[in-house]
């Protein structure tokens, strides 16, 4: 059947787009942990750049994905797929956000290595990377048991993000002069910890696409 | 839910074409004031499903049937006058058939075959046929004109108009939009919203976003069996059995 052929092979070409954004964005993460570590402001800088690439690539995912919903009328999974395009498209792109958000604190906190708290960062950014591609992966291949397994993950930077929180506070009050750059610290904190929730949200949307119902993963 | 409350109740029902088995083990009720949609590839057995509601299967030659079609809870393949069923039990067809006569002649065709003679009885039904199925604003200025004057979808609202003037109660659809454009098919859909408020009516279709639209359930017929039937939304978003999926994603048929 030629429709059936030519939708098969639209979604391909639509989701290779996705793996590209998924990939973007996962590489923008990596590059601000390199730049964190590193001290590296031009990297960080690189990743702020980088922003505008996902958001015309969220666009133009989303576009293919309502064009496809006009001229096919797909319904039943391959219906549920593209609605989960556009939750995938939106969580990759606020993920993409929160590494613009670290790579922003990178390029603020340049200099001042007193107050960075990095390998709590670190960790909760290398944590962030790996549950990225997972979940590309996992949507990719339509794979559930890879989105709980992913989701799962999200634990491992909520521990870390408290205990980071509940370290700086007390730098906070051991040095009350830093307390402006130990705000930032916190917030660059918190949006990694929201990082790790929109990948979730991915993790969620795979389970709703394969099995057809609503699942909160890690909650 | 209540059994009393079901307008068709079909237990287990087989049917042959001669040696030829059409229907298999067929199970399902109909609720009253629903919309029920039909599925399926050609020759799965859905339009002989929906002829067996009203028995026009009877006409054709070595069919047998077995297994229990209640019809408000009495079994239509028992002491039934089938003349009686078939007015209770309407059915429009896939191209609209009016007959070569004036457009009020179609209508009050059934009444006066069914014993009406009264000249006032007669000018009410029609115009209250006609109104019923969308068309009177359209024709009321042309009675006495040869219904085949009328456009496709005209003619099929006719059709409708026919069968609601002989005051059915279940209306039997099979295809009745594959003929015509989508602003007439839009209208003939609108229409089935309005009539399921006072009739039970089942749709056989090979539309399937007009099956998604119109209907409340959808059965899903392959090869003489029904695999699927459920609720509409659940059938087009997230069908149980592979093969409803298969179908309906446009994989096969």
């Amino acid at each position: 059947m030629t429709t059936r052929i030519q939708f098969t092979e639209e979604l391909a070409r639509l989701n290779h787009d996705i793996l590209t954004m998924g990939t973007k964005v996962e590489e923008d993460l990596r590059k601000a942990l390199l730049a964190l570590k590193n001290e590296d402001v031009a990297l960080a800088r690189e990743v702020k750049a980088d922003d505008e690439l996902v958001n015309a690539l969220q666009l133009k995912i989303e576009d293919q994905a309502a064009i496809l919903i006009a001229t096919q009328q797909p319904v039943a999974r391959d219906l549920r797929e593209l609605v989960t395009v556009f939750k995938v498209t939106d969580n990759l792109e606020r993920a993409g956000d929160h590494a613009v958000h670290l790579a922003k604190m990178v390029i603020k906190l340049a200099g001042e290595p007193a107050f960075r708290q990095a390998s709590r960062l670190e960790s909760m950014a290398e944590t962030g990377c790996e549950m990225l591609r997972g979940a590309t992966l996992a949507y990719l291949n339509h794979d559930t048991a890879e989105a709980r397994r992913v989701a799962a993950l999200d634990d491992g930077i909520d521990h870390e993000h408290k205990a980071l929180v509940d370290e700086v506070l007390s730098l906070m009050r051991e040095k009350p002069d830093q307390v402006e750059r130990a705000e930032r610290l916190i917030k660059t904190a918190g949006f990694l910890e929201r990082l790790g929730d929109h990948v979730t949200n991915i993790c969620e949307a795979v389970v709703f696409m394969e099995e057809g119902r609503h699942v909160e993963l890690n909650e | 839910m209540d059994a009393a409350m079901h307008k068709f109740d079909v237990e287990n029902l087989d049917l042959w074409y001669g040696q030829t088995q059409a229907l298999r083990k067929v199970s399902l009720d109909i609720e009253a004031n629903t919309i029920t949609a039909l599925i399926g590839p050609s020759g799965c057995g859905k339009s002989t499903f929906l002829r067996v509601l009203d028995r026009m299967n009877d006409l054709i030659d070595g069919v047998r049937t077995e297994g229990k079609v209640l019809y408000d809870g009495t079994d239509i393949f028992g002491e039934v006058d089938v003349i009686e069923l078939r007015k209770k039990v309407g059915m429009v067809f896939q191209k609209p058939n009016p007959f070569p006569m004036s457009i009020y002649d179609n209508i009050a065709y059934g009444p006066r075959v069914h014993g009406i003679k009264d000249r006032k009885a007669l000018d009410e039904l029609v115009e209250r046929s006609l109104a019923n199925a969308a068309l009177l604003d359209e024709v009321k200025d042309k009675l006495h004109k040869p219904a085949l004057g009328l456009s496709g979808g005209q003619q099929q609202r006719l059709c409708i108009a026919r069968v609601l003037a002989v005051e059915p109660d279940v209306l039997l659809m099979d295809e009745p939009t594959s003929a015509l454009d989508p602003v007439s098919t839009a209208k003939i859909e609108t229409l089935l919203d309005e009539l399921k408020r006072r009739y039970t009516i089942v749709i056989v279709t090979h539309n399937m976003q007009q099956a998604g639209r119109v209907s409340d359930r959808t059965g899903f017929f392959l090869h003489g069996e029904l695999i699927e039937y459920a609720a509409t939304k659940d059938i087009f978003f997230n069908p149980k059995d592979e093969r409803t999926e298969n179908y309906i994603s446009g994989r096969f048929g």
